[in-house]
């Protein structure tokens, strides 16, 4: 290797010290006792021991993914029937119905916070998982179609005939025909929904009032914010509720990639 | 014949405005009519649950108040990241094109913060900006024994450490984006311009940038709309808005005003104002995809 090409490879390495830092400080906080991360010596795995007392992972990761999976199962539920219309279905004003809906994609929930909020707690749903369901699969909802219809405007018009003349019916030519060769937007939109939705506070703080239904996320948040939390069970607490994302992410690296440059590589 | 295929494509149409009802119920329900609400509630006294008309006072009111200027003023400041939160990306971007032994490896560890909370990653912050954190225990080993920074703690430094976070935050999606563009480069016009004689820089400066130019527009869109809108989950674990409100920006003036204040109406107004900043930003972004031509 050229010199150049040395100095090019330790840049890098650097680069990746500083990304992997959170890890680093995650996990070497979390092997001490709080008295030990005070005096600055020692190592205990006391903080993992005592975590679920602090923090209830095992009920929380399992709240996260019910509130995921249910979320990205109505993304879907509505969104495959709404691309595969707006890409092969097109019936009147149907495009400019499709530019409102994309255009959802950049109200961001901040600004619509208030009368959301007051709209979902009149109608009873903050108690349990739905409220915040609904209030993810919205927001969720517009990118999705906006990436199924591009996906099922490469799929020929005559395989979509062709299965209404054989008498699919059109549930049927979605079911059998559309899906199965949209695999990859679908894992693209899964993945994509997934991470946003674990990742996300705002939603779960708000919408979920049962304390006992909390995502990790928020359980996270709101031990951070009590004011005699242990730093090392806080970092322990963090990775805990970091593993699953990152998991997700290593594994389907390709699809998300896909999803944040959908639009723009064509 | 004819009539028969008329029919057809009735039904197909019939068929698709079935299909996409339920997205439209749930886009309308959930996000088109809370913006109309939003916007009649800005001009009431309300709690949440009475609504009083006091008509466009509370605008006047609130543009006279001092709160929302911060906010804005403070979402300005961060604004001035931007170019770091681009630039540094793009760098990165260029240096994994390069395509070093065990790039890929490279590409995998850069991305994966991505993947993470941002309540996570403002609680890895909190450790680094400590009292007894990492940035003092780096500023401790280059000799500067001396120099003990609070930066959280502090009104005039918060922001800019909530600024920096937020550009780490942001150099895993931006650099996989400019990675995409660079892919989409065809090698062989550098490899001419090298042939030709032009230094690294000329090449850099008059080929690959341009050729990039969609995919930095789109960053810096993406990286404006999240300053606005995603800063929530930082500012919440980090300062909680403070101290005083030198980290309060304007989504975070809606959570305080609306949930620790109780006041739901002038909450709703400074929605709609974020909504106003966002959209105009929006309609840059929806013009660079050009989803529909």
């Amino acid at each position: 290797m050229s010199p150049g090409r040395v100095a090019l490879f330790v840049t890098m390495l650097a680069i990746a010290v500083g990304m992997l830092y959170p890890f680093w400080v995650m996990i070497s906080d979390s092997l001490h006792t709080q008295s030990q991360f005070i005096s600055g010596s020692g190592f205990s795995l006391g903080s993992w021991r005592q975590l679920s007392a602090a923090l209830p992972v095992g009920r929380q990761v399992l709240n996260s993914t019910v509130i995921c999976s249910m979320s990205i199962f109505v993304i879907l539920a509505v969104g495959l029937p709404a691309g595969f219309a707006f890409a092969k279905l097109r019936f009147r004003a149907s495009s400019l119905v499709f530019l409102g809906i994309v255009s959802a994609m950049m109200v961001p929930l901040q600004a619509i916070v208030m009368p959301e909020f007051v709209n979902v707690t009149r109608v009873g749903l903050t108690s349990g998982y739905f409220g915040a369901v609904l209030v993810y699969a919205a927001l969720g909802t517009p990118f999705s179609i906006f990436l199924f219809t591009t996906y099922f405007r490469g799929v020929p018009d005559e395989l979509v005939e062709a299965g209404i003349v054989d008498g699919l019916g059109y549930v049927g030519a979605l079911w059998r025909l559309v899906v199965p060769v949209a695999v990859p937007a679908i894992a693209t939109v899964t993945v994509l929904q997934f991470i946003q939705i674990w990742d996300d506070l705002l939603v779960g703080l708000l919408f979920i009032q049962n304390t006992a239904d909390r995502p990790i996320t928020v359980g996270l948040a709101a031990l951070a914010s009590g004011r005699t939390t242990s730093i090392p069970q806080l970092m322990a607490g963090s990775f805990v509720s970091a593993l699953p994302a990152m998991l997700v992410y290593l594994g389907f690296q390709r699809y998300l990639v896909k999803g944040l440059t959908m639009g723009i590589d064509r | 014949m004819k009539a028969r295929r008329l029919t057809l494509s009735q039904r197909r149409q019939l068929a698709g405005v079935v299909f996409a009802l339920p997205a439209l119920a749930l886009v309308i329900g959930l996000i088109a009519i809370p913006i109309g609400q939003a916007v009649y509630y800005s001009f009431t006294q309300w709690d949440g649950i009475t609504t009083t008309w006091i008509g466009t006072s509370t605008w006047t009111q609130a543009f006279h108040n001092s709160d929302l200027w911060t906010a804005l003023k403070n979402n300005a400041m961060l604004l001035l990241w931007v170019p770091i939160a681009l630039g540094l990306p793009l760098a990165i971007a260029v240096l994994l094109h390069q395509r070093v032994a065990g790039w890929k490896i490279f590409r995998s560890i850069y991305f994966l913060p991505t993947a993470i909370s941002w309540v996570v990653l403002g609680l890895v912050a909190e450790r680094f900006f400590a009292y007894q954190g990492t940035l003092n225990s780096i500023l401790h080993a280059v000799g500067l024994s001396g120099v003990t920074t609070n930066m959280l703690g502090s009104e005039s430094t918060a922001l800019a450490a909530l600024g920096i976070t937020f550009v780490f935050t942001m150099i895993g999606t931006n650099t996989m984006l400019f990675l995409t563009g660079l892919a989409t480069l065809d090698p062989s016009l550098e490899e001419a311009a090298r042939i030709d004689g032009a230094g690294r820089w000329r090449i850099f400066r008059h080929i690959t940038l341009p050729h990039l130019s969609r995919f930095i527009q789109l960053a810096f869109v993406m990286t404006v709309i999240a300053l606005f809108s995603a800063l929530f989950s930082l500012i919440f674990v980090m300062t909680g808005g403070g101290p005083g409100y030198a980290t309060t920006t304007m989504e975070f003036l809606i959570y305080q005003t609306g949930f620790s204040q109780g006041q739901f109406g002038t909450a709703a107004l400074y929605g709609i104002i974020l909504f106003l900043i966002t959209g105009a930003v929006g309609i840059i972004q929806l013009r660079l995809i050009g989803s529909d031509k």
